[in-house]
């Protein structure tokens, strides 16, 4: 079935005629291990230090985990969703309401949060290949607000504006801030998890044929590439993962209301987790990530109120300040591999 | 012997504007076809059309024995077609060693081919038309011989049974056409190809062509042995005119 | 049911009518200037609440803060252009998200300062009362809206036919290249367009602003019918927004009387949308140019 044989410098996995390899390159372990030792080991600081700070991990975690996904969608359909937020809307409603009804755990809401996610990125996967550049990003900015209107049309189901609550916690160790650690946890395993997945996938062959079709079309649709199959794959399967951030939403706050995560709002920070964190560098989501949630965080603290009025102030200064994301900050100086460019309009 | 392509009456029309009309042809394995025909006479339609960019308004398509007149490029690419652009196409992100590795990635299925293997046979087709130096430079970098070449190594990497070879002598000085009249001629025996070549320089399909198909108003007006197609009236008025009619010699 | 269909049919035509003030805007800047606007939600905010605010803060009558307000939004509309438009229109995912932003930071700035709880009005009814045509009665303003609509309408198109800079524009809108080669000024073109739609959109902002609702948040739902209106109509094309705004004001009009549901409009002109995009994914017009 499926063969697997370890040589020195590889892993070989073969299966049904189709053969994988994966190099393993202990010289260019050395940084990640650095970062994700310190990434590690901040939660624990954090515990010790103030409870905010542990969320603000957290948060930081999921947008990561959000943009990390969006970045392999975004490189394999071609072009930039911009409203990734509604899978989260899904995922998470999946999870909040089989968790109310049937009085499910995290664990098992989990796999329909992810199957419920991929179903709707079937459902509106034509949209990738029918639509051109510019109609793509409209139609999928719109998916989001449409998704909001019906949770306050169907405000029964779905409330709304208030949003459901009873759904079961992710974990319960009996004292929040326990509670909170371990969840800054799992969200950080959640992210590094997804960091693995696309980054190899990106450094792979799947990476190389979405490089030749977001590059040209035509051409690698006549040296043998099924644009269709791979563009629809790379619109579901992320669309998947981003709905787990949405399960662990609902999970992690007992709450989920469409209000929170399906207006412009949200979806203009995940964006610029991506645009400040560099384009579709997938370490660079990390980076945004932690950086946007930070920024949010001492803006509310010492704001106030009118934080919703500068946070999107600051956000557009340095989205124009920083073309390159700070992630390609750093890149420039390491140049290394292929980066695929992002196109709008086609 | 089977023919390895069939075309029969394929129109293609843009709107009020017929491309191609009623063409049908045969090429037979391990031919040179030659296509011939002034500006705008369709040939570029026709290569579109036979690989899949368009589909035809009416006509049927054969190769090998099997129609392909519905069939989206890729899986013609599958069945082994290939061909290179006329503007030279290269992936502009891409290096080159990575170009040629896509093709050999997504060409014909083969059984046990990691990314490593498609890098290996990649740099064996660098090789074969003279990039092997310049694998690592990015593709929109090259100079415009060697976006020719790469474009062939790239089309030759699908390892096709049928290449069509879009007037690649365009822009080439006379060295570089020479080169790659030779890099072609070699890779039709080394390769075992049948070749399809749309040409403006006579030159090189009288010498290269079995057999010359000339076109005009996308209606095949000739077809033949090369010093029967230079003599030929229709072929002369077609391009020239027919204030020249009857003043060619044999 | 004849009652049914009159109503439907008045209130596709008042609504279409509205709409097209609404979306016309956002369809020329996206044929002439080829970009999204994606922060137009922003106009129709600051309409409102810059004439509230010069009224309130600054004493001001009606029409003085109407005037104050179109200064206003005339120099942001040129400070956007030169800022944000023509630095990145050749990076379109930061001209998209830059655009989302300004409209972000417009709604919440006016939240912060009006949040929905001050009752903002603007007192712009020109006609009180409502008519009874046929079987419905339908607010005196709407219908007023309804015609205001499509006299503007009328004088765009004729403004696009007939006049010099009306044809220049439409060149601009189909090739850019070639409009510069003959020497059409393209930065003083694209400022005017920028100014162009702001007519339309004041004009329809004001006149609906005390029959529909008045929130910070009132941009993105207006916003959301100018995005389906001109992906429908094919953007950039007069005719087909044109054509858009009945068919989608006919859409909401069956869903409200006919279906019943009102709080579906906005589903359902999406769906309507896909619907005829995976027939015709170009959109209704036939090309891509102004008219």
């Amino acid at each position: 079935m499926v063969d697997a044989e370890i040589k020195r410098d590889r892993i070989i996995i073969r299966h049904k005629g189709k053969k994988w390899d994966w190099m393993l390159e202990p010289r260019y372990w050395r940084n990640t291990m650095i970062w994700t030792a310190l990434l590690v080991v901040f939660p624990i600081i954090s515990y010790f230090v103030s409870p905010i700070l542990l969320t603000t991990v957290i948060t930081a975690n999921l947008y990561a985990a959000i943009a990390i996904p969006l970045a392999l969608m975004t490189v394999g359909t071609g072009r930039l969703n911009f409203g990734p937020n509604f899978f989260i809307g899904v995922g998470g409603y999946a999870a909040a309401l089989l968790s109310i009804a049937y009085g499910w755990g995290p664990l098992k809401t989990l796999p329909f949060a992810f199957i419920f996610s991929m179903a709707s990125a079937l459902l509106f996967s034509p949209l990738v290949i029918l639509a051109r550049g510019l109609y793509y990003v409209l139609l999928t900015l719109l998916l989001p607000l449409v998704f909001m209107e019906v949770t306050f049309i169907y405000t029964d189901i779905f409330k709304g504006d208030v949003g459901l609550s009873g759904i079961k916690l992710l974990v319960n160790l009996g004292r929040v801030k326990l509670n909170f650690l371990a969840c800054a946890y799992i969200s950080m395993a959640l992210m590094l998890l997804y960091l693995l997945v696309v980054n190899k996938i990106l450094k792979s062959r799947y990476g190389l044929i979405m490089a030749t079709i977001n590059d040209d079309e035509e051409v690698a649709h006549g040296i043998g590439v099924n644009i269709n199959k791979v563009k629809i794959l790379a619109f579901i399967f992320p669309a998947g993962m981003i709905g787990v951030a949405g399960w662990f939403y609902a999970h992690y706050f007992a709450t989920f209301a469409g209000i929170t995560y399906l207006p412009l709002s949200f979806m203009v920070k995940v964006l610029l987790v991506i645009f400040i964190g560099g384009r579709t560098q997938v370490f660079g989501c990390v980076v945004g990530g932690y950086f946007i949630a930070f920024l949010e965080m001492i803006l509310i603290s010492t704001l106030g109120e009118i934080q919703p009025f500068v946070f999107p102030i600051i956000l557009l200064i340095l989205l124009f300040a920083l073309p390159e994301g700070l992630f390609g900050i750093y890149r420039r100086r390491r140049y290394r591999e292929y980066l695929p460019t992002l196109h709008v309009r086609r | 012997m089977s023919e390895i392509l069939k075309v029969r009456n394929i129109t293609k029309s843009f709107g009020g504007l017929t491309a191609v009309n009623n063409l049908s042809f045969d090429i037979s394995p391990g031919e040179t076809v030659g296509l011939i025909g002034p500006n705008g006479a369709g040939k570029t339609t026709l290569v579109n059309v036979l690989c899949g960019s368009y589909y035809a308004d009416s006509g049927e398509i054969e190769m090998d024995g099997k129609r392909i007149t519905r069939m989206k490029p890729y899986e013609r690419c599958h069945l082994g077609l290939s061909r290179t652009y006329q503007i030279p196409r290269p992936f502009p992100e891409l290096t080159a060693l990575m170009s040629v590795v896509t093709s050999a990635l997504c060409g014909k299925k083969r059984i046990n081919r990691g990314l490593d293997d498609a890098g290996a046979e990649a740099t064996h087709y660098l090789e074969f038309v003279g990039l092997f130096s310049k694998r690592n430079i990015l593709a929109r970098d090259l100079t415009f011989f060697e976006m020719r070449m790469l474009e062939l190594a790239r089309a030759l990497a699908t390892t096709p049974k049928l290449l069509f070879v879009d007037e690649v002598m365009a822009g080439l000085n006379p060295g570089e056409a020479n080169k790659a009249v030779h890099l072609i001629a070699r890779a039709k025996e080394e390769f075992g190809l049948t070749i399809f070549w749309i040409e403006h320089v006579m030159a090189v399909l009288m010498e290269a062509a079995e057999r010359i198909i000339a076109i005009h108003f996308g209606e095949k007006i000739a077809e033949g042995p090369p010093d029967e197609i230079a003599s030929n009236e229709k072929v002369i008025e077609a391009y020239l005119g027919s204030g020249w009619k009857g003043k060619a010699h044999a | 049911m004849w009652g049914t269909l009159q109503v439907v049919v008045i209130y596709a035509f008042v609504l279409g009518s509205l709409y097209l003030l609404i979306s016309l805007g956002f369809s020329i800047i996206c044929g002439v200037l080829r970009i999204f606007h994606l922060g137009y939600a922003y106009l129709f905010t600051l309409t409102v609440y810059l004439v509230w605010m010069f009224m309130k803060e600054f004493g001001l009558g009606l029409i003085p803060a109407i005037l104050g307000m179109v200064g206003v939004q005339f120099i942001i509309s040129y400070l956007l252009y030169k800022g944000v438009i023509k630095k990145y229109v050749e990076h379109e995912e930061i001209l998209l998200t830059g655009l989302l932003l300004v409209s972000i930071i417009v709604e919440q700035g006016v939240n912060y300062r009006y949040p929905i709880q001050a009752g903002v009005f603007i007192q712009t009814t020109l006609i009180e009362g409502s008519s009874r045509i046929g079987a419905t009665s339908i607010s005196n303003q709407l219908l007023v809206g309804a015609g205001i609509g499509i006299l503007l309408t009328i004088l765009f198109i004729l403004f696009f036919l007939k006049t010099k800079t009306g044809l220049a524009v439409r060149g601009l809108s189909q090739d850019l290249y070639s409009s510069r080669i003959i020497g059409i000024n393209i930065e003083a073109l694209y400022t005017f367009t920028m100014f162009l739609v702001l007519i339309p959109v004041i004009v329809g902002t004001l006149i609906v602003a005390p029959a529909w609702a008045v929130d910070p948040g009132m941009g993105s739902l207006y916003m959301t019918t100018a995005i389906l209106v001109s992906i429908l109509g094919g953007l950039g094309n007069i005719k087909g927004t044109i054509i858009a705004s009945y068919l989608i004001g006919l859409t909401h009009a069956v869903i409200s009387f006919v279906v019943g549901e009102p709080r579906f409009m906005n589903l359902s002109a999406l769906v309507l949308v896909m619907i005829i995009l995976m027939v015709r994914p170009q959109g209704i017009a036939k090309s891509e140019a102004l008219w």
